[in-house]
């Protein structure tokens, strides 16, 4: 009578562990492999975390300062606007090698697709908030695996360089001086260059964005840069310095959004480890007392049948 | 008729001189805008200062107040900025001042560094090191940086025996 009683109280959602003990021990098991393996990517994605929390500031740092020096650079750009916006447009899309911090090369990827596709939000908008019309033959180069990998699945045919191991650490001059220096030699034609990057909003947002660089023949009949007296012709020297720079400062930017974001995937992450961890625990302890209460059962039932 | 003309003139010269006389009040106007930045640090941002002397590729310069719109590339050597509460100098690698339209001077260097942060025993053995790769058996392309690497701290020597 005691045992009916225990059996009927049992809960629903464990009568399946309920039949037989050889099972019930088989379940707690690998509700227990489970809580190991989930804890132990807990202190994984923790101290990923914490990395990223760590590095965040010096990134952050950079970023400051890189953006200032862009500013800086970019101010002539501003002063020579040219009312025909040159079709023959190099697009460079700034990601990185590394995963695990949320949509942040996908954002890149999708603002490009956007820009080519001539959609109303195309991170490349022209005076009046249309979108810029691109050539769907223009060529793409690429910083970073991931968004190589993403962008090679639908524009592979666009591709013309891309470029790795950069953004491991803050990104410094000398990498976008290499990077500038091949996409020179690399002979491909293009009258500006679109750096598609991170823009960081805040510490837990960014957005994608574009800037444009105008090359040499772009800014030589641009009627406001005219104004600026040179002594020689140094339009080709600062056409390639202003491209390192917009560069630098595009890399210095996504890789301080990087870092943020992966702090914040990460952060997430362990949340629903802790989430995670806190009801495998309580399936495991329901299990374990559910199979105690078994056992009782078993030697009750043999005893008073004696 | 002479007091008309005399007049005439003087009604002439009034503008003018009375411009001159605005001028001299408005002391923001005497200033440059400077913004100078290293990819990694920015030095000056936005800052009102009374002259900044570069060192062009054409030629060593001084920039004032409402100067001409002008782009100048910088050769290796020293930026003096002077502020009314005094000058600074510092050795800059290379880099674009531009001198935009509305008073502004943007300075883009790519490293720079305290005039009196150098040591001249450093600069001295980096130089010879230098001059040795450039007259040695490398690459033409090794040899051809070592020769700017050698320009550069024959600038810096000159610049800090000044």
């Amino acid at each position: 009578m005691l045992a009916r009683r225990t059996l009927a109280r049992a809960p629903p959602a464990l009568s399946g562990t309920a039949p037989g003990n050889a099972r019930n021990m088989a379940t707690l098991r690998e509700i227990e492999l489970r809580l190991k393996s989930v804890k132990n990517i807990e202190k994984i994605t923790k101290s990923m975390q914490m990395i990223a929390s760590t590095k965040l500031a010096k990134a952050q740092r950079a970023m400051v300062a890189g953006k200032q020096y862009g500013v800086a650079n970019s101010e002539v750009f501003a002063h020579s606007t040219s009312p025909s916006s040159t079709s023959n447009k190099l697009f460079i899309v700034i990601s990185s090698d590394k995963g695990l911090c949320g949509g942040i090369h996908s954002s890149v990827t999708k603002a490009t697709r956007r820009a080519f596709a001539g959609a109303t939000d195309s991170p490349l908008l022209n005076e009046d908030k249309k979108a810029v019309d691109i050539d769907s033959a223009s060529p793409i180069m690429v910083i970073g695996d991931k968004s190589k990998a993403q962008l090679s699945r639908s524009m592979s045919g666009n591709m013309r360089m891309t470029f790795n191991q950069i953004g491991r650490d803050v990104p410094t001059f000398a990498d976008a001086a290499g990077v500038t220096d091949l996409v020179i030699k690399s002979g491909v034609p293009h009258d500006s260059v679109v750096i598609v990057y991170n823009k960081f909003v805040s510490a837990i947002s960014y957005e994608p964005a574009a800037i444009e660089v105008r090359g040499e023949a772009g800014l030589k009949e641009s009627e406001g840069f005219k104004a600026y007296e040179m002594e020689d012709d140094f339009t080709k020297d600062l056409a390639e310095f202003s491209l390192a720079n917009a560069i630098y400062s595009a890399l210095v930017e996504a890789h301080a959004c990087e870092i943020s974001a992966r702090r914040n995937a990460m952060d997430n992450a362990s949340k629903n480890a802790k989430d995670m961890i806190g009801s495998l625990q309580m399936q495991y302890n329901r299990g374990r007392q559910a199979a105690i209460t078994n056992e009782l059962v078993d030697i009750i039932t043999g005893a008073s049948a004696l | 008729m002479s007091s008309l003309r005399l007049l005439a003139s003087a009604a002439r010269r009034a503008p003018a001189a009375l411009s001159l006389g605005r001028r001299g009040y408005a002391e923001a106007s005497d200033k440059i805008n400077l913004t100078l930045v290293l990819p990694h640090q920015p030095i000056f941002t936005s800052a009102d200062v009374v002259q900044v002397n570069i060192c062009a590729a054409t030629g060593d310069m001084g920039i004032l107040a409402n100067h001409v719109p002008s782009i100048e590339p910088l050769r290796p050597g020293v930026v003096e900025v002077v502020e009314s509460s005094g000058s600074k100098k510092w050795f800059v690698s290379g880099g674009f001042a531009t001198v935009h339209p509305g008073n502004k001077l943007t300075v883009n260097v790519v490293e720079a560094a305290p005039l009196e942060d150098f040591s001249a025993e450093a600069i001295r053995t980096n130089l010879q090191e230098a001059l040795r790769v450039a007259s040695g058996s490398g690459s033409e392309e090794d040899k051809l940086e070592a020769r700017i690497e050698a320009d550069v701290y024959e600038a810096l020597q000159h610049a800090i025996s000044k």
